[in-house]
Order: structure tokens, then C-alpha cells, then sequence
């Protein structure tokens, strides 16, 4: 019997049915990242982090002293795998399909975080490039600031349909729409 | 109680992000220590009122152990450091 496994995005059964279109404040849900989970071993941070933001195509983000979490949208996930397994006195494990990747976007993007996480976020404290983990609506996330206006939020799968229905509640005012990332 | 807690690793974080896991000071015996000697280390703890030092672990942060020295009257915050460094001091306390 042919077996037929269909690849539904844990947030699917909450976007489908919203308007398509976007507004200026919008969140965008990635449908399949590449998203890899990397310790050090002791007393390797330094080589590890630096020899992890040298790789072309993978956007580092730290969520502790010596752990990061990498993110690839030009990279697939062996070849991640592969350029990961080079680096001397790393650890490392595909998380892709446990964790939820989405971007908040738009002039009001940091009001409706702010709403979301207890961390100052204004620009000198919390700049473009700066990423933690930090609880975004009561749920342990990795924060990144990817541009002025734009954060990305990494959150285990299985919490993201309720962080997904807060955030949506939050920029209600703001008029924040979301759908999936066009590929 | 102390409402904001500044991680070593993190910045200032709300307490909502830690959990609060008991006393520091208390030193684990030997594996071969004798049982009074282990139950006392498990069971009888002091209450202290004032200024002491407790393991706080940054669940919603970093994940890491840290020892907050505070005073849980006046909910002052004397220090925060990461764990490994406070046990690595831990001969200059005894
Ligand atoms: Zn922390």
C-alpha cells in the first residue's frame, strides 16, 4: 500500500482561512525552516561562535553562553548538517521540525512585541542583529531583531498555535494580519 | 519579592523567567558521607529571614543555574552570577 505522508505545518489549521492579504503589520510564518540546535563543548565558545558566524547562508542566534540556534533559509538541512559537523568541538541537532519560525514585521512590529516579552526592546538596547531567548507570551523563545522594524521568533512547535493566537490578539489594534511565507 | 533579576548572561529579565530552586549554601556531602550527614543535607534546611544566596535557574533565558544573593525582606538584589563561578569560590566560603 502506497503511503502518502502530507507535510502540514502545525499552524496550518490556524492561518487557513484569514484574509490573504497583507497589511503593513504583518506576521509571517515559515513553512518548512532549517533550524539546528548547537552546543560547545567545554571551554569552546569562542571557536565555536566564531567559526558558526563565518558560514555563508546561516544566521546565528544565541540562547545562552555556548548554545546558539542556527537558521538557514538558503541552506537545506543536510548540507547545514554537513557544514555544522566540520566545525571542531561543536554539537549539534536538527530541530527543524520541532521548532516554528515566524517574522513580525511593520511600523508597529516592536508595540506588538512589546506586548509579548518582558525585555526592552527599543533599538540602543535590543539592536538590529541582537538575539536572546526570552519568554514571548509566556512561552520560552529565541528573539531576534533581524531588522528596525522586524523580529523573528523561534518557538517549540507544539506551544505555537497559542503564541500565535496572543500575538494575533495583541496586534489586533494594530491591524496585524498573518500568513505563511511565500517560498 | 525581588521582581527583576539581572542575568549575567541575559540582562534584566522579569522573574516570571526563573524558577527559584533552593538554597546555596548548603554543600553536597560525599557519596559516601554518612546518612545523618545526607539527611541533613536533604531535609533540614534553615529558614533564614534577610540576606542569603539561592539557586535560580534561568528556565525562560539562558537555561543556566544561577546563585541570586538577595535579602527577602527589604527584596534588595546584592548580586547575581552564574553558578559555575559561585562554586568555584566555594573553598573561600567554608
Ligand atoms: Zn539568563
Amino acid at each position: 500500500m502506497a503511503l502518502n505522508l502530507v507535510h502540514r505545518h502545525v499552524l496550518d489549521d490556524h492561518i487557513s482561512g484569514f484574509e490573504t492579504g497583507k497589511n503593513p503589520n504583518h506576521l509571517s510564518v515559515a513553512r518548512r525552516p532549517v533550524i539546528f540546535s548547537v552546543l560547545a563543548l567545554q571551554g569552546r565558545d569562542g571557536d565555536v561562535g566564531a567559526a558558526l558566524s563565518s558560514v555563508a547562508g546561516f544566521s546565528v542566534r544565541c540562547s545562552g553562553p555556548g548554545e546558539w540556534l542556527i537558521v538557514s533559509d538558503t541552506i537545506g538541512p543536510e548540507a547545514a548538517a554537513g557544514a555544522l559537523a566540520a566545525i571542531d568541538g561543536a554539537t549539534f541537532a536538527d530541530q527543524s521540525d520541532g521548532k516554528v519560525l515566524m517574522a513580525l514585521y511593520g511600523p508597529s512590529a516592536r508595540k506588538i512585541l512589546a506586548k509579548c516579552v518582558a525585555v526592552d526592546l527599543h533599538r540602543d538596547v535590543f539592536a538590529k542583529g541582537y538575539s536572546a531567548s526570552m519568554l514571548c507570551c509566556q512561552v520560552a523563545s529565541n528573539v531576534m531583531r533581524t531588522m528596525d522594524d522586524q523580529f523573528e521568533i523561534i518557538l517549540p512547535r507544539s506551544y505555537a498555535g497559542f503564541v500565535f493566537e496572543t500575538m494575533m490578539e495583541m496586534g489586533r489594534e494594530y491591524a496585524l494580519t498573518a500568513g505563511f511565507a511565500s517560498p | 519579592m525581588a521582581s527583576l533579576i539581572t542575568c549575567p548572561h541575559c540582562g534584566v529579565r522579569p522573574k516570571e523567567e526563573f524558577s527559584i530552586r533552593g538554597a546555596a549554601g548548603p554543600v553536597r556531602p560525599s557519596p559516601s558521607a554518612r546518612q545523618e550527614v545526607w539527611h541533613a543535607y536533604a531535609y533540614v534546611r534553615d529558614n533564614p529571614k534577610g540576606r542569603y544566596q539561592e539557586y535560580w535557574h534561568h528556565a525562560g533565558g539562558c537555561r543556566r543555574w544561577l546563585v541570586v544573593d538577595r535579602d527577602n525582606v527589604t527584596h534588595a538584589v546584592f548580586a547575581v552570577i552564574d553558578a559555575t563561578e559561585w562554586h568555584k569560590t566555594a573553598g573561600s566560603r567554608i
